[in-house]
């Protein structure tokens, strides 16, 4: 049978887009490349570490991969999983045909669709940092692992703030090492500008011998030694020059921020950089971004058990009181395996501190705080899809044993 | 138009609801761009952005030099001493290696040894913060003193491990004419280089010893002697 030829018109180009979006090789080709990047991210956390992966691999429209030392371009997770989305949407649900006998497989690929929403819902809307805290201690505060802010701070002689000027993290961490931006706000009497920002830098003292080495500006005895980013992203310390211009005329003031001034354990205080105009005292810092969540959380006990004679942890939990507006306190534990989930967050027991601890010195429960509107979705899809399955397979038999019995009652064709 | 610099709390503004990420990616869905990208569109701002600390951020820590803010310590001279399990008074505990003089602690350095018959061998212990300048770079810094080539990353980072505070320390060991720099232009030639470079997240730590090559043969026990003794003080 002779073969139609292809109509490209233009008046012809929304039905060849719905046959290509509707088509099951697309799927089959996704399904493919799919099985492809799950590969070569699995393999490249090796290589980047987990959260670069995630990023090269999965949350990318395209990526680049060198196969036998070849660049090769590559369709990103995000990319195949929206086609995906598209081909099941219109493939499967719009065009099939709507019959009794496909309500099974109707119902599987509207569980296999809510599993594809919910990881584009936990990609877009989802957050995650953690919380530290020593016993007795109270907070509502979520640090990320990952993002630093720069701070400014009008201080009190006894280093007290109560408001802080941000620039955010999603901004400042686009900067390039050769850019400058001068930031210019308002209420401030100063401009600041930042310039130099490395994500990952150690400040090395100009009379330590790997200074040498390093080029760049030399203030109060140091110099910014931009480092190669770590693999595991949330040990990066990023640093940058900082200079603050009054706007009175006055001298311009210069520094060298590093994330290291911050604060690493929940007793600690950060050291910003401090400088005064006029007669107000001003602190810059990098900080990490961190945010609040609707409700408070005390920990009351953490209690840690140590395998006998070494100092590895062989158990460690904590008894806390969750404090809500017009809710009645709340005591729980928060276990390995058993986090707190409330108010749309979930708290996990997930390390504790500070490091080198010896037995007997007091110690912070660390809690990852996890907020993820689709946190339950997989579970729900697969049991949608699970019901569609088995909605298919009763289908399936009953139309079996109904043509069998067709089969057996109908009276023997001759030979 | 982008409001510069106008201060708001606006938690969609201020950059602290821990949601904004998914706004600096590239969003998939036109729609979803449509419906949210007015709603926030002052993130973009390119200015300072006014908030309000909690009480767990209003206390800070006021220091008067970068050396503090830093975390680098002042570093008092160490007391010479030769006392098995001695503390410094920079928190380090360790064993003086029989036939090793601890000598006054100089910049940078926290314990400092000579041992051999003149006292031509040398050990000591640095700390520095982060990384303290990267291992590949001194790891090729102590290369180059010893006049050899410098190693790629790949080769850095396949370098043997010794355990140095319970941690993988990277182990290098170089022979070569060791030219000590820091201002001095003379040369040793015949010369060994042991040492261990660990990257914790407590900051880089550097025990580097160095002396004719059949003197720091000969005080290889010693040397891990003393790095298996070295430790935090606990108190």
């Amino acid at each position: 049978m002779a073969k139609h030829p292809i109509d490209w018109s233009p008046k012809n180009w929304p039905r060849l887009l719905y046959g290509f979006f509707t088509s099951f090789k697309l799927a089959t080709v996704v399904l493919v490349f799919m099985t492809v990047v799950t590969l070569l991210g699995t393999l490249g956390q090796v290589e980047h570490g987990l959260h670069s992966a995630k990023e090269k691999y999965f949350h990318s429209f395209f990526f680049t991969e060198k196969i036998f030392g070849v660049p090769v371009l590559l369709p990103g997770g995000l990319l195949l999983m929206i086609l995906l989305f598209t081909n099941m949407v219109l493939g499967a649900l719009v065009k099939v045909r709507k019959r009794w006998k496909g309500a099974g497989l109707l119902i599987s690929h509207l569980g296999m669709l809510m599993l594809l929403a919910g990881g584009f819902v936990t990609w877009a809307f989802s957050t995650d940092g953690y919380m530290a805290m020593y016993p007795g201690m109270t907070s509502d505060r979520v640090e990320s692992y990952r993002e630093w802010q720069l701070e400014i701070v009008p201080l009190s002689p006894e280093g007290e703030a109560e408001k802080a000027w941000i620039y955010p993290a999603k901004l400042l961490e686009t900067m390039r090492p050769d850019e400058q931006r001068v930031i210019h706000a308002e209420s401030l009497p100063f401009d600041v500008v930042i310039n130099g920002f490395s994500k990952n830098a150690t400040p090395v003292p100009v009379s330590a011998p790997i200074a040498a080495s390093v080029t760049g500006k030399e203030i109060d005895g140091f110099k910014l030694s931009p480092q190669k980013a770590s693999k595991e992203a949330e040990q990066n310390l990023p640093g940058c020059f900082l200079e603050i211009r009054p706007r009175d005329g006055g001298d311009p003031v210069e520094a060298i921020l590093w994330a290291g001034s911050y604060k690493f354990d929940p007793r600690e205080k950060a050291m910003p950089f401090t400088f005064p105009v006029g007669d107000q005292l001003y602190g810059a810092l990098l900080v990490k971004k961190s945010w609040t969540v609707p409700f408070s959380v005390r920990l009351d006990e953490f209690i840690f058990e140590r395998h006998p004679g070494v100092s590895t942890a062989r158990n460690y939990e904590s008894r806390v009181t969750r404090f809500e507006e017009g809710q009645s306190d709340k005591a729980l534990e928060i276990k390995m395996n058993e986090p707190m989930r409330h108010a749309g967050y979930t708290f996990f027991q997930e390390s504790f501190g500070p490091s080198g601890s010896q037995p007997g010195d007091e110690m912070y429960s660390q809690f990852a705080v996890a907020n993820n509107p689709a946190d339950q979705w997989p579970l729900w899809s697969l049991v949608v899809t699970g019901v569609g399955l088995g909605v298919h397979f009763v289908i399936m038999l009953v139309n079996f044993t109904v043509r069998s019995r067709q089969r057996r009652s109908s009276p023997p064709v001759a030979p | 138009m982008p409001r510069r610099g106008v201060p708001t709390t606006e938690p969609c503004a201020s950059g602290q609801s821990g949601r904004d990420g998914w706004l600096s990616r590239p969003l998939p869905l036109a729609a979803a761009l449509l419906v949210l990208l007015p709603a926030c569109g002052e993130k973009d701002t390119p200015g300072l952005v006014e908030r309000p600390l909690s009480v767990s951020e209003k206390n800070f820590r006021l220091v008067d030099s970068s050396m503090e803010r830093f975390r680098y310590t002042a570093r008092p001279a160490a007391s010479a001493g030769t006392e098995s399990g001695s503390a410094t008074p920079r928190g380090l505990v360790y064993d003086t290696p029989e036939g090793w003089t601890e000598k006054p602690g100089a910049a940078m350095r926290d314990v400092n040894f000579t041992f051999g018959e003149k006292g031509e061998g040398e050990c000591y212990v640095a700390r520095l913060p982060g990384t303290g300048g990267g291992l590949a770079a001194n790891v090729n810094r102590w290369r180059a003193q010893m006049g050899a080539a410098p190693l790629s990353d790949e080769e850095v980072a396949a370098l043997p491990t010794r355990p140095l505070f319970g941690q993988p320390a990277r182990f290098v060991a170089v022979d070569g004419t060791f030219s000590p720099g820091m201002g001095s232009s003379e040369t040793f030639p015949g010369y060994r280089l042991v040492g261990l470079i660990l990257a914790a997240d407590a900051g880089a730590v550097f025990v580097k010893m160095t002396g004719p090559k059949e003197v720091v043969e000969k005080n290889g026990a010693a040397f891990d002697q003393f790095v298996s003794s070295l430790d935090v003080k606990s108190n």
